[in-house]
């Protein structure tokens, strides 16, 4: 007999990735995440007020997006989107010249930003938009062959329509700071933050979950129709979204949209809430926390965008805090609360490979960061929003640094994880390993 | 792990080996599920056998969490066979 999780494993085993592909991505998206909190700290004065232009606060917001949120979300559908719809790994070259292409351009792509300098943007969106693309393609030679899962197949259909929407307007936004515009600035920026954060992150990110959600809490796989329903109604939504944008009927299809939309999350969240309510393991600590103040943080844009078409009074912070609650109460904390959940598992998983008994994924984790994490992200997001209602640039230098020291934190649960992994790996065959 | 599906996933059944589930069609994670169910029954920590249309990679985590190993026992072709027993 041999022991099980790799060398036997022919066809199945091939559906895994090397270990350094997906942890290459996620190392990235840790690195940028600190980058982004210094870069909002260098751009704190403007921040409580921003709505757009070059500067630091817009270095900030693409390093989370494009760096950490992108990244992450790239590393995570690489990873296990072979494993759920039964597709072998066709390459491993493509990946790893996808990282080498979109790491240094988001670097180039935030540096041109906050140091105002359009040449480096230019050539750093270029290398972005070039890697997304490849990425695109992988995806959707994935989807096509996908067997089974047809609601997280319908999610990343959409997620990858919205990708390239997403691409095409940033590239007009990108080239209209050199002068030549493709698409009406206004209207390319409404079809780039829509199809960014609600098309491409946020589909990907509710389509993922019926795979993760279900596997952390030990559920059934949540009910496919249901999921389908959740995936048209949030495509629907989109396209509503995105006519409004282009001015055809903007308020009643605007209502219409956040309508549409809003019935797809409760859907979405309906299917969550069984698995965790289901699952044989209710106490998913201090992560699932962050997933559910995501998860809050979209209902609450939604509503945010509700009073926004109706004419509701609001702060005149209310573009910024409207940014802040889709980008870093919704997205951010989501995708740190599935990240710190999936990265001890994967470790696992890729030690053990060919081992008759891998390391434990809470031998390889290390919760001290992961609280000192938890703590500074919950106080900088407060913080900012305390920031943009006071209009000060002092309270968000604070609460920049309180999120700074956060991502620090997270970035010593990564590297010990690394760290464990390579001891684990090093071990002698038959050597006890640790069962925390 | 506190909670409990409300009914058992897989086909199960006993043989002189061990207790055998058959988890081959189910939608991810029901399978993971099935198994684990299936472990956290096991008060005599008697052998399991898995029977599964494709190596179970997110398995193994969990079974190791729980003090559990897998090793790969020989089965039908296209089946991939797993026998389940308590870490020594």
């Amino acid at each position: 007999m041999k022991p099980a999780g790799g060398a036997f494993l022919g066809g199945a085993g091939s559906r895994l990735l090397p270990a350094s592909i997906p942890f290459r991505f996620f190392g990235a998206a840790i690195s940028f995440h600190l980058l982004a909190w210094l870069a909002l700290l260098a751009g704190a004065e403007r921040l409580p007020r921003f709505t757009g232009g070059l500067g630091w606060p817009l270095a900030a917001l693409h390093l989370v997006t494009l760096g950490v949120l992108a990244m992450t979300a790239i590393g995570a559908s690489l990873q296990l989107l072979p494993v759920a719809t039964r597709q072998p790994v066709r390459s491993t070259r493509w990946p790893v010249a996808i990282w080498w292409l979109y790491t240094p351009g988001v670097g180039a792509v935030a540096l041109g930003m906050g140091a105002g300098l359009p040449w480096l943007l230019g050539t750093g969106a270029a290398a972005v938009l070039s890697a997304l693309l490849g990425y695109a393609a992988l995806l959707a030679i994935n989807l096509s062959g996908a067997r089974g899962m047809p609601a997280v197949v319908a999610h990343g259909w959409l997620a990858l329509l919205s990708l390239l929407v997403a691409l095409g307007t940033a590239l007009s936004l990108a080239l209209a700071y050199l002068g030549v515009p493709l698409l009406d600035r206004n209207a390319a920026l409404a079809l780039h933050l829509l199809f960014a954060a609600y098309g491409f992150m946020g589909l990907l990110a509710l389509g993922l979950s019926t795979i993760l959600v279900p596997m952390f809490a030990l559920a059934a796989a949540p009910d496919e129709r249901r999921g389908l329903a959740s995936a048209g109604l949030a495509g629907s939504a989109l396209i509503a979204a995105a006519l409004a944008a282009l001015g055809v009927a903007p308020q009643p299809l605007r209502g219409l949209a956040i309508a549409l939309g809003a019935v797809a999350v409760l859907l979405h969240l309906q299917l969550m809430g069984q698995a965790l309510r289901s699952g044989m393991r209710r106490e998913l600590g201090r992560s699932f926390t962050l997933v559910r103040v995501g998860w809050g943080g979209l209902l609450a844009s939604l509503a945010t965008a509700a009073a926004s078409t109706a004419g509701a009074p609001l702060p005149d912070a209310a573009p910024t805090l409207f940014g802040l609650v889709v980008i870093g109460v919704w997205l951010l904390s989501f995708l740190l609360g599935i990240l710190q959940r999936i990265l001890p598992f994967l470790a696992s998983m890729h030690v053990g490979r060919g081992s008759k008994r891998p390391p434990t994924p809470s031998s390889l984790s290390a919760e001290g960061p992961l609280a000192v994490h938890f703590w500074c992200h919950l106080a900088a997001l407060a913080g900012l929003a305390l920031a943009c209602v006071a209009d000060s640039g002092l309270l968000a230098s604070l609460a920049a640094g309180v999120g700074a020291v956060g991502a620090a934190a997270f970035g010593s649960f990564f590297l010990t994880l690394l760290r464990r992994m390579r001891d684990s790996a090093a071990a002698p065959p038959g050597a006890s390993r640790p069962m925390a | 792990m506190s909670g409990t599906p409300a009914a058992p996933l897989g086909r199960r059944w006993h043989e002189a080996d061990g207790t055998h589930i058959d988890v081959r069609g189910l939608a991810p994670p029901g399978p993971l599920v099935a198994i684990l169910q299936l472990v956290g029954e096991q008060a005599t920590g008697s052998a399991l056998i898995v029977h599964h249309d494709r190596d179970p990679q997110l398995l193994y985590p969990e079974l190791a969490q729980l003090g559990w190993v897998a090793e790969r026992i020989a089965g039908e072709p296209g089946e991939v066979r797993l026998r389940l027993a308590r870490a020594p």
